[in-house]
């Protein structure tokens, strides 16, 4: 579908008369990023801003009327990533939030799963759910697996119990009864009296219609606890925009990688949770899928994707598709609707050294962080810190004066005091203390990327490695290597390629439903109780002003050997069971033809396709290596130092090709390649480097 | 000093990492692929990787009572088997050779480098707490006053040699199980565990080599070692004495003493168990396996979060238990409760004397109990025999510096609650009630954490086995800080409320509630309103 049809499917207009702009904004702790889009030219611009913590919504209109003033008369069609969920999540400042669960179960978000996170931590501390003791009330009700009211919820109750909450000063609710994805009566019997009250109510048998009461459970107090807040950012933001006449439209980008508009993001903070990284992973898969594009491969992309920023690294694997998980946890909290799986580890940039009671070389998790950041940013007013960018530095593999563009020259020698400190409580001069600082880092690095491949049943090397983020070209090549990757692809727009992913974003719905059938039930059964959730979403994409027969619908189902506690998601089709077995002799390494299968979930994910961006391609000007090495410079590689090959991306056109050893600098970031890598340039500005092999053990 | 070869600290980052990873990922397959509750819900395993001598290098954060005892089942599976093949993999149970009670079944594989078949390189070792290995009571959990009341008793045999299953072997297993289907697909579960941890060594060795893998296994047991003795140092010399009791043994309804005595030497202790009562009647003993986790777990906590799990550890501990003692039984005593129960009566004892040499770094005591039930009978709806375990939660000691937490496991195991409605979907049970008990926790300046209430019901007749403790005794609080409450176990059968022992086994009719209330934790320090006067 075309973006274009949504405005037609919306406004009935039969053509378009104005000039339309497709912006994706994303907005991160620091910048926030603009994409520009005109479907007549191609990305037109992109940029930068700085965030404004305080109230997200003014670098967006800072940007937007920018944007408005450069294109007067063109109409401005936003997709927004947003982090407003999220920091409210994770800096514990939502709204308050009340819970009612069955009668016997109001202290379920506390009790969770009565597992300690640490397990040699003997001062074991209390954690504090999202919701407190005392804004958690109990219904009289009881319902059965099959639905059956066992105690039926009196009204009179009903009513009492939302008088009571409306009284205890909670402005959002959470509820989550027994089995109310069965028989969800009980529930909404209950939100009606809410919403009587004027509170803002989640329903567990709305948002995750799944068994598991406290996953359950906790995903929709995370809903509760957070949609106020983004329902506020997005109001003032959409009432701005209209007042402004700055955009027509604006949609939000989901942790599922898809689309949906704003009016619903403000019921349904929950799916917006990981929104600015699922729009990192749909942008790496977009810019993977042009470059394969452009050399010929017509193959389903095989992707796994690295960020590595500050003080994390996010990393997620694509199968043609990015993989989606329902076993997300967000600071702490389970989140079980379905999310790109996007794998994070505490190690960075930042991350600190440091030499350890027993005498080993920790990295991270701690990190510096940007204030006062690695010790050669020269910030540190007392005790400075050796960290992973300190070592880079150290070892010639960054360029001081070229650290964001020149803009922030670094300090070498406050690095190598830093690194020495390290070196010198290990016994190591300062380059070793600086090498064994990049391998501690990097094997982080390679379990974060093993976790995503290996241990899902995927073979790394027969994907492609894209690396973006501010750290990652200085590791992904050498991670590569290890991993037995052969490639690696580094795109020009790494900075904003978030961005420029909510521009490519599909419009999608999930929905899901425990049914726990027997493996031997007929598909036409399966098929009729999909039915209502096809409605359901159908009904969804419509109301967000995509044409019926524009979605595509993605049945499956969550199968397990009977017995089992952990399902795998396969296409539902008439090989359902034998789609299965192999799905788990691939995961677990072997199937039993013999056991008894259950259908444990039925899902559906309806999907309505945009038209991709188109990017300008650059033209090939086959100029030689020699020509273009700005400068060398000494870089300390494993096996010794080498002068290498400066290069400016800015520089690079299409058809270059280089040989490592070389750096690839940019103002964002850095790409290394060691001896007997080579590397070339795509119509895209994309550096695609074919990985050398390791030369025996490491 | 040049370094020696394997000290590059570097390298043992990065190998501590490498092998652990190894064994994190044995149970990821194990938790996904399981059929028992007790493994796949509330992970009750543990997967770990060993050196050629049988050494454990690294054990994945899972189960902490099979720290010390995972290596006693490599050892006794070479013991067994000096010469085992590649492809072998060694089946045992018996807490006499290498196990610790009866449902925790190990399975025991060398790792061998393709086209070696003269001595394995490493191994590893998946255990995992079956459902029910048959004996007297369904989910083989009550007090028995023998060890062949307890269940199927499997010295270490092949259950596979070289790749071949030994069906006779299998199905004779599987005919003195009540849940033999579930037992096959549990056993499965920790065969394709084993081959990937066998898969990962394998290429681990491949790729850096049997010299390094072997020298950084070594490099990795002395780092540990080291951090212990570092702890050891900073701890005031002297000896430390603590006593404390079990409620009872479930067969003579009196207390049991367990008293340590740490003696701190410079870098080196000895705990010494003398004085600790001899061997009861019923299944509190615990064999030595377990009284050597519960010091390994005490010293690994002390020693910092994110050190490796591996031998070096114990290395400068001198571990003292009296054989024919409570906390070193003889075969053929009963154990199914000293592996879960009096192996926290241990802790609580090691932490009391510690709390001595070391009063700041020592919490008040936890529930101290694991609070365990299980349920079995005759599922109607299903024509078959089902049994059900579970441990419950409780309060946690405060600790000098906060109040302890409420609702969770502590100390020697950390295992998940069945979710009701997974309970409800596979068990012919319903859960009525899950809630703090308010009040448990010890007074203090600092609080101890609140215990659980959990209410079962029956939905057909059932015969359930009770083994809790501090039903008698409290959790003690330190520094001033009050104990906990002592837990409770009632039948509800309509309006009557009746009071359970600790330990026992309780016929249920169909609609009975069981309803398990857990220990508060201990309290830290005086409460303040009792300062003032």
């Amino acid at each position: 579908m075309r973006m274009d049809s949504i405005a037609e499917a919306k406004t009935g207009m039969g053509s378009i008369a104005v000039n339309r702009l497709l912006v994706g904004i994303d907005v991160g702790g620091t910048f926030t990023d603009f994409v520009v889009y005109d479907a007549g030219v191609g990305v037109c611009d992109s940029f930068k801003l700085l965030s404004t913590p305080g109230d997200p919504s003014q670098s967006v209109l800072q940007g937007l009327e920018k944007i408005q003033s450069e294109h007067p008369g063109c109409e401005i069609w936003v997709v927004h990533g947003t982090t407003v969920a999220t920091n409210a999540l994770l800096e514990r400042k939502g709204a308050p939030t009340a819970l009612v669960t069955t009668a016997g179960f109001r202290d379920l978000l506390q009790i969770g799963r009565q597992n300690r996170p640490a397990l040699y931590d003997l001062f074991v501390k209390p954690t504090s759910p999202l919701v407190e003791r005392s804004l958690c009330f109990e219904a009289e009700e009881r319902v059965d697996q099959h639905g059956e009211a066992l105690l039926a919820l009196d009204p009179v109750h009903a009513a009492n119990l939302a008088e009571r909450v409306a009284k205890s000063g909670a402005q959002s609710v959470a509820v989550c009864l027994l089995f109310s994805f069965v028989n969800p009566h009980h529930e909404r019997l209950i939100a009606a009296e809410l919403r009587k009250r004027g509170l803002s109510v989640s329903l567990s048998s709305e948002i995750l219609p799944e068994f598991r009461e406290y996953e359950r459970a906790s995903t929709t107090a995370v809903n509760a606890y957070v949609t106020p807040r983004l329902d506020v950012y997005l109001g003032r933001l959409d009432q701005a925009v209209k007042d402004k006449g700055t955009a027509r439209n604006v949609r939000i980008m989901q942790s599922n990688g898809g689309t949906m508009r704003l009016e619903r993001a403000r019921r349904h903070g929950v799916q917006c949770i990981l929104s600015g990284p699922a729009g990192g992973v749909v942008g790496a898969q977009f810019a993977a899928h042009l470059a394969a594009e452009a050399r010929g491969d017509r193959d389903p992309l095989r992707l796994i994707t690295f960020d590595m920023g500050g003080t994390s690294t996010d990393v997620a694997l694509i199968d043609g598709e990015p993989r989606v998980t329902t076993e997300s946890l967000v600071g702490g909290f389970p989140i079980r609707i379905p999310v790109i799986d996007i794998h994070t580890i505490g190690a960075g940039g930042g991350s600190i050294a440091r030499a350890d009671q027993g005498g080993a070389l920790r990295v991270g998790p701690e990190s510096a962080g940007a204030d006062p950041g690695p010790a050669c940013y020269g910030r540190a007013r007392g005790k400075t810190f050796a960290t992973v960018t300190d070592a880079n530095l150290v070892l010639g593999r960054i360029l001081a004066q070229e650290f964001l563009g020149g803009a922030m020259p670094l300090d070498v020698e406050k690095a190598k005091a830093a690194i020495a400190g390290v070196g010198k409580s290990l016994g190591m001069d300062t380059e070793q203390a600086a090498l064994g600082i990049v391998e501690v880092v990097n094997a982080h690095m390679e379990r974060a990327l093993r976790i995503i491949s290996v241990e899902r049943g995927y073979d790394p090397a027969a994907f492609t490695l894209l690396s973006f983020g501010g750290a990652g070209g200085l590791h992904a090549v050498d991670l590569a290597r290890q991993m037995g990757i052969q490639r690696v692809l580094a795109p020009p727009l790494a900075s904003t390629l978030s961005a420029l992913g909510m521009l490519a974003a599909d419009v999608v719905r999930d929905a899901s439903l425990t049914v726990m059938r027997p493996g031997d039930t007929p598909l036409e059964e399966l098929s009729r109780l999909l039915e209502p959730l096809v409605d359901q979403a159908t009904g969804e994409l419509v109301e967000d002003g995509v044409a019926p027969e524009q979605i595509i619908h993605l049945p499956q189902a969550d199968l397990r050997y009977k017995g089992q506690s952990y399902e795998l998601t396969v296409p539902l089709s008439s090989a359902l069971l034998e789609h299965f077995h192999q799905a788990h002799h691939r995961a677990y390494g072997y199937h039993r033809h013999d056991a008894e299968i259950e259908i444990v979930n039925l899902r559906l994910r309806a999907i309505a396709k945009t038209s991709k961006p188109r990017i300008r391609q650059s033209k090939a000007t086959n100029q030689t290596i020699k020509s273009l090495a700005a400068a060398t410079h000494l870089v300390r590689f494993t096996s010794g130092s080498a002068s290498t090959p400066v290069f400016r991306w800015s520089d690079l056109a299409p058809g270059d090709e280089l040989q490592g050893p070389a750096l690839v600098v940019r103002p964002d970031t850095t790409l290394l390649l060691s001896d007997r890598d080579r590397a070339g340039i795509d119509v895209y500005g994309n550096v695609i480097v074919e990985v050398a092999p390791h030369q025996g053990r490491v | 000093m040049p370094p020696t070869p394997y000290s590059d600290p570097i390298r043992l980052e990065v190998f501590k990492h490498l092998f652990s990873a190894v064994a994190e990922e044995m149970g990821v397959v194990l938790r996904k692929t399981s059929y028992s509750p007790n493994i796949k819900e509330r992970r009750d395993f543990s997967c770990a990787v060993f050196d050629e001598r049988g050494l454990m290098v690294a054990q994945a954060a899972h189960i902490p009572v099979h720290l010390g005892s995972m290596p006693l089942s490599v050892e006794a599976a070479i013991q067994a088997y000096p010469r085992l093949l590649p492809g072998d993999v060694v089946l045992l149970n018996d807490p006499y050779l290498g196990g610790t009670h009866l449902p925790d079944i190990t399975l025991v594989s060398p790792v061998y480098l393709p086209g070696e078949e003269h001595i394995p390189a490493a191994y590893i070792a998946s255990r995992a707490h079956h459902a029910d290995v048959g004996g007297s009571f369904p989910g083989s959990m009550g007090i028995a006053t023998e060890l062949y009341q307890e269940g199927i008793v499997i010295p270490p045999v092949r259950l596979i040699r070289q790749g071949q299953v030994d069906e006779d072997l299998f199905r004779l297993l599987l005919a003195n199980v009540r849940t033999p289907q579930e037992r096959a697909g549990d056993i499965w579960a920790q065969i394709a565990a084993n081959r990937i941890g066998e898969q990962r060594m394998q290429s681990l060795v491949q790729r850096y080599g049997l010299a390094d893998v072997h020298g950084y296994m070594r490099a990795l047991l002395e780092y540990t070692e080291r951090l212990t003795r570092r702890l050891l140092q900073e701890l005031p010399d002297g000896s430390y004495t603590f006593c404390d009791f079990l409620d009872d043994d479930g067969v003579n309804d009196r207390p049991v003493r367990i008293c340590a005595r740490v003696t701190i030497n410079g870098d080196e202790a000895i705990v010494d168990f003398s004085g600790s009562d001899a061997q009861v009647a019923g299944s509190l003993n615990a064999v030595y396996a377990i009284t050597v986790s519960a010091v390994y777990y005490v010293f690994r906590c002390l020693i910092g979060l994110d050190a490796p799990n591996n031998a070096g550890c114990l290395a400068p501990i001198r571990v003292i238990a009296p054989e024919g003692s409570v906390v070193n039984a003889r075969k053929p005593s009963p154990v199914s409760g000293g592996n879960v129960e009096t192996s926290q009566r241990i802790v609580d004892v090691l932490l009391g004397a510690l709390a001595q040499a070391a009063p700041g770094r020592v919490p008040a005591a936890s529930q101290g109990t694991m609070n365990n039930i299980t349920i079995g009978g005759w599922d109607e709806r299903r024509g078959a025999p089902f049994t059900y375990y579970e441990t419950i939660a409780g309060g946690i000691g405060a600790s000098p510096v906060a109040d302890g937490a409420s609702g969770l496991h502590s100390h020697m195991t950390n295992t998940l609650n069945t979710p009701a409605e997974a309970m409800e979907y596979a068990y012919p049970l319903r859960v009525l009630r899950l809630e703090l008990r308010q009040g448990s926790g010890g007074k203090g300046k600092y609080r101890g954490g609140e215990g659980i209430r959990r209410d079962i019901q029956v939905l057909t007749p059932a015969r359930a086995n009770l083994i809790s403790e501090r039903r008698k005794g409290q959790p003690y609080g330190l520094s001033g800080g009050g104990p906990g409450a002592s837990g409770e176990n009632y039948l509800i059968r309509g309006e009557q409320h009746i009071r359970l022992p600790g330990k026992g086994e309780v016929m249920l009719q169909a609609g009975d509630i069981l309803s398990i209330r857990t220990p508060g934790g201990g309290g830290f320090g005086i409460p303040e309103d009792e300062m003032e006067s």
